[in-house]
């Protein structure tokens, strides 16, 4: 018994380290190539002891300070994206699980089926009608589109975790006079927790990282930081590797940052759901 | 940065304060008393007009009481930008930087033709741009644009691999170069695995170059298509014969332009074809291993041919347009006209642009600053774009590459490839 | 009593509904017209009827796109679902420093498709990679992607399957940790073996996710786009080429948009195909759970 669980143990151990090189020996490489000096980035055969330099970053600062200003707009619109697709997604999941008639059967069907369309051909008609409302180069305009890209998962993610309910809970809380609102808010938000903020990393990361539309719809005051890394890597005068390795260090950050952050709340929510019965 | 859902929102007060932001954010700031110009084109141009102290249009801001706000693109979105920007029913850009392979009749339909604005308001010396350049800025008949930058191919080399290889002086012809290729294909004292040539597959550019140097062609400017046959045979089998003896990289298929820059950086490669304007970079000593040790020089012609006809090397440009839906065009042809001044192209070219004036290369300041420019002014003399502009013109261009990495790899037969791209090219060729 | 009628739901549902029609039904009725057109920059639209889905479907470098694009979904999803599962499972069964392997897990996520690519060139690199490298001193045989397709394809896999199994991870694992613990307390209990407890209550309940995550990362992995274009770019030769980089070419490289628009079209009736089957899971399992 006692052999069993040492093999377990190892075996989870080994698996443990396949996982942690896997994941994250592509990710070193991009933080040390920040720090190499620009001549031993792409060196060959590779060097891996060198002499640290924090020059990409410094460059970075002084001579791509529009990065920067991505950054914010990056963050104003994944915070404004995420929250618009979170609410409209959590409401519209509540109402698919508590409820059910042919036609809402059929209307998740059509969540589910819009999402088949390229994202590219429908930019096509959308570029004139943006700038016909004024639009462009707006932020909300990056946040309309970011949020719609993710409500079919989202709806339908947050449908999935709401069943997991009782609804029993939500009679309960009827009885005492709440109404949908109320028991939405004090009932049902608290317990799927979970299902909102895995719906929460899935827009954060895709608006973060997001091309196609930024590209498309701004032009210097929405720019968000994926144009700029994309001008970094426009090949007329030149690919300074270093600094575009800084830029993606610098970029990759802010969501990591935010997946720890939200792990302890995931982590949390999903033991204090268990321990109902 | 957090975000915390987890939080009790309510949606009243969600859409509340939405409603707020989206206000705040939605409205357009009034400009500041004076004009602003918008210009749409790649960060280069930005940058080689200086900032600052080393600004080149201080004085014209201020003579026109305007700013100048620039949004920047990579290459091929920023004319994908500039085209969509240019069919809405108006646009708020004053100028934007097309490439000269760019436009079709369709394409220049969308741009104000500048002839008459330069005969009201002439640009300074105008003759002294080079005339090919200005004849790619013209489709039927009307000038659209105006030539503001060129890139123009040259051959590159390592001179310390080359030593290292026993070779003591760069080709003089194309059958030198590919012996060449062939012997510094080895594996250097730094332990380095190095090959001849290391070329990108996705350019149009690399296969034209040595089909001209046989004295063919892909498309010419009468569009003509592949006018001599044999001539594109013997490129593609140069191109060939150099992959199978291992003198181009095996990973010839996935190779981009930067590899090629990274690579003879890092001494993987002795021998490759960029615009002259690389130098600078290739020899960057925070970037090479081979500062100073890396030359260019014209990219040579086959020995039949030497002596009797210029090699026709590429040339790409950019040229400056006036949107015809745009709001202020009186302010974008000053913008234009100043730009194009010799002061500015000189400016221009002391930061690293490739001038389009002649008298340019002549100047000292210039000369100094540019050790290739000698020879670059003399490529550029008998240069041309690697194809004319036509609808189909991107179709046919990933026709060729497609059969001509068919044809290197070895998967077809070079004589197949070439009647495979005549074949499938010539329905794309304009009526 | 509440009314329970349709009605009443309306506001709740409302959001959802005016953001995808406004953003994707509405202007797919304009790319449906746009189908039956040549149209491209310059040009006023040409009605040309059908020619575009004709030329699109003859077309044998779409068609190899498709099985391609085919061949890599159903693989890459159906590998990463297994791994996906196992680590969630791994996971479940309690990990030492379970929060830090749980950010290293989900890290690949947050990195840009863009830089993960640049980055997985050089490290897969024929000639100099340091996995190559790596693999060359254990005797392993290597890629030789930039040469062969069949190799291309699979370090194309690998490289889709990094950078999405932390989406598939997460699905899965939130919906494990939602299992109440009591049932295994249960089958322990009434004596289940693992295998038999994996079986009897996570499989089933695990169910429902499985199936969204599946559908979904179907509907994401057939437009696969950026790992084939930033690494092989279609090629040697358009041997890699898949449906989206086919679109991608006749919208931004011909700026032919009534081909482009045609060419969307067959791929969401492609993709549509591909996934009914689990469309069709996903409807049971709606119908079931309305109490």
């Amino acid at each position: 018994m006692r052999a069993r669980t040492f093999l377990i143990g190892v075996g989870k151990a080994v698996a443990v380290c396949v996982i942690l090189l896997w994941s994250l020996v592509p990710i070193a490489f991009i933080v040390m190539s920040s720090l190499k000096p620009g001549a031993d980035i792409f060196a060959v055969p590779p060097k891996y002891v060198f002499q640290p330099t924090f020059q990409h970053y410094a460059e970075l600062w002084s001579r791509w300070g529009v990065f920067f200003q991505g950054l914010l707009n990056s963050t104003v619109i994944t915070a404004g994206a995420t929250a618009l697709a979170v609410v409209a997604s959590t409401c519209a999941g509540y109402v698919y699980s508590r409820n059910s008639s042919r036609f809402l059967n059929a209307s998740v069907l059509s969540l589910i089926i819009v999402r088949l369309i390229p994202p590219i051909v429908v930019t096509l008609p959308l570029f004139p009608t943006v700038n016909a409302l004024k639009l462009n180069d707006t932020h909300i305009v990056l946040m309309v589109l970011y949020a719609t890209f993710f409500v079919s998962l989202g709806t339908v993610l947050m449908r999935t975790f709401i069943d997991q309910i009782p609804r029993e809970l939500d009679e309960a809380a009827e009885i005492d006079g709440a109404g949908r609102l109320t028991i939405l808010r004090r009932v049902i938000v608290p317990l799927a927790s979970p299902g909102i903020l895995a719906v929460a990393v899935f827009v954060v990361v895709f608006a973060w990282n997001e091309f196609l539309f930024a590209f498309i719809f701004t032009a210097t005051r929405a720019k968000t930081a994926p144009l700029v890394i994309s001008e970094m890597l426009g090949s007329i005068d030149g690919v300074d590797w270093g600094i575009l390795f800084a830029a993606s260090t610098v970029q990759l950050a802010p969501v990591l940052l935010f997946v720890i952050f939200m792990n302890r709340y995931l982590v949390a929510g999903l033991t204090a759901g268990a321990t109902k019965g | 940065m957090s975000n915390k859902p987890y939080a009790t929102i309510s949606r009243r007060a969600f859409l509340g304060s939405a409603a707020g932001a989206a206000a705040l954010l939605a409205t357009r700031p009034s400009w500041a008393a004076g004009k602003t110009l918008n210009v749409l084109s790649h960060k280069v141009h930005q940058t080689v007009l200086g900032a600052d102290d080393g600004d080149l249009m201080k004085d014209w801001k201020a003579a026109n009481d305007a700013e100048i706000s620039w949004t920047t693109f990579d290459s091929n979105p920023l004319q994908d930008r500039l085209f969509r920007e240019a069919s809405l029913s108006e646009t708020d850009y004053g100028v934007g930087y097309l490439i000269d392979n760019r436009p079709t009749s369709d394409i220049a339909a969308l741009f104000e033709p500048l002839d008459d604005y330069l005969k009201k308001d002439g640009i300074e010396d105008f003759d002294d741009i080079a005339p090919g350049l200005v004849q790619g800025m013209t489709v039927d008949g009307k000038m659209i644009g105006i030539p503001v930058r060129h890139a123009t191919q040259g051959l590159f080399y390592n001179e310390e691999l080359l030593e290292e290889a026993g070779i003591s002086a760069p080709p003089t012809t194309l059958e030198e170069l590919m012996e060449q290729a062939k012997k510094a294909t080895f594996k250097s004292k730094a332990g380095t695995p190095v090959v001849g040539m290391v070329l990108a597959s996705d350019l149009a550019v690399f296969p034209v170059m040595f089909a001209r140097a046989f004295g063919g062609d892909f498309i010419t400017q009468n569009f003509e298509l592949v006018p001599d046959l044999a001539a594109m045979e013997e490129g593609l089998n140069a191109l060939r014969g150099m992959f199978e003896a291992g003198a181009l990289p095996r990973s010839y298929a996935t190779t981009k332009n930067d590899d090629q820059v990274t690579w003879m950086q890092q001494g993987r490669a002795a021998f490759t074809v960029l615009p002259f304007a690389r130098n600078g970079q290739l020899n960057n000593p925070e970037q090479s291993k081979f500062p100073g040790k890396i030359k260019a020089i014209e990219f040579p012609i086959s020995a039949a041919l030497k002596g009797k006809m210029p090699m026709a090397s590429v040339v790409e440009a950019w040229g400056m347009v006036i949107p015809k839906n745009a709001k202020d065009k009186e302010l974008a042809w000053k913008f234009i006209k100043e730009v194009s001044s010799k002061r500015a192209t000189l400016g221009m070219a002391i930061n690293g642009n490739g001038p389009v004036r002649v008298s340019t290369y002549a100047e000292k300041d210039f000369v100094a600053k540019n050790p290739v420019a000698e020879v670059e002014a003399g490529v550029l003399a008998h240069a041309r774009g690697a194809f004319p502009p036509f609808p189909e013109a991107a179709r046919a261009q990933s026709t060729l590459l497609e059969e001509v990495q068919l044809a290197v790899l070895g998967r077809k037969p070079v004589k197949e490839a070439v009647a495979s791209i005549i074949e499938r090219v010539k329905p794309m060729m304009p009526a | 009593m509440r009314s329970r009628s349709i009605a009443s739901l309306v506001p709740l549902l409302a959001p959802v509904h005016i953001l995808i029609l406004s953003v994707i039904v509405l202007p797919s009725i304009y790319v449906i017209w746009l189908s039956l057109n040549a149209s491209s920059f310059g040009q006023e639209p040409i009605f040309v009827g059908l020619r575009n889905y004709i030329d699109t479907i003859s077309d044998p470098a779409f068609r190899s796109a498709l099985w391609n694009t085919v061949v890599l979904v159903v693989v890459a999803v159906h590998v990463e679902l297994l791994i996906g599962l196992g680590m969630a499972l791994l996971f479940a069964s309690g990990l030492p420093f379970r929060r830090v392997l749980l950010v290293a897990v989900l890290a690949p996520y947050a990195v840009s498709e863009v830089i993960a690519v640049v980055m997985w060139r050089f490290l897969f690199d024929p000639d100099v990679g340091p996995v190559t490298q790596a693999l060359l001193s254990f005797g392993l045989p290597t890629l030789d992607w930039s040469f062969e397709p069949s190799h291309a394809m699979i370090l194309i896999a690998l490289l889709t399957i990094w950078l999405h199994l932390p989406f598939t991870f997460i699905i899965l694992y939130a919906a494990r940790l939602a299992i109440p613990a009591d049932l295994y307390e249960a089958a322990r209990i009434d004596g289940a073996t693992p295998w038999q407890a994996f079986r009897r209550v996570t499989l089933p309940l695990l169910g429902p996710a499985v199936i969204v995550a599946l559908l979904f990362r179907y509907i994401f992995a057939f437009r696969i786009f950026s790992e084939v274009w930033l690494l092989t770019q279609g090629g040697p030769a358009r041997s890699t080429e898949v449906v989206a980089v086919y679109l991608y070419q006749e919208a931004f490289s011909y700026n032919a948009f009534g081909s482009a628009a045609a060419t969307a079209w067959i791929m969401v009736l492609a993709s549509l195909l591909l996934a009914s089957g689990y469309v069709f899971i996903l409807r049971r399992q709606v119908a079931a759970n309305a109490r």
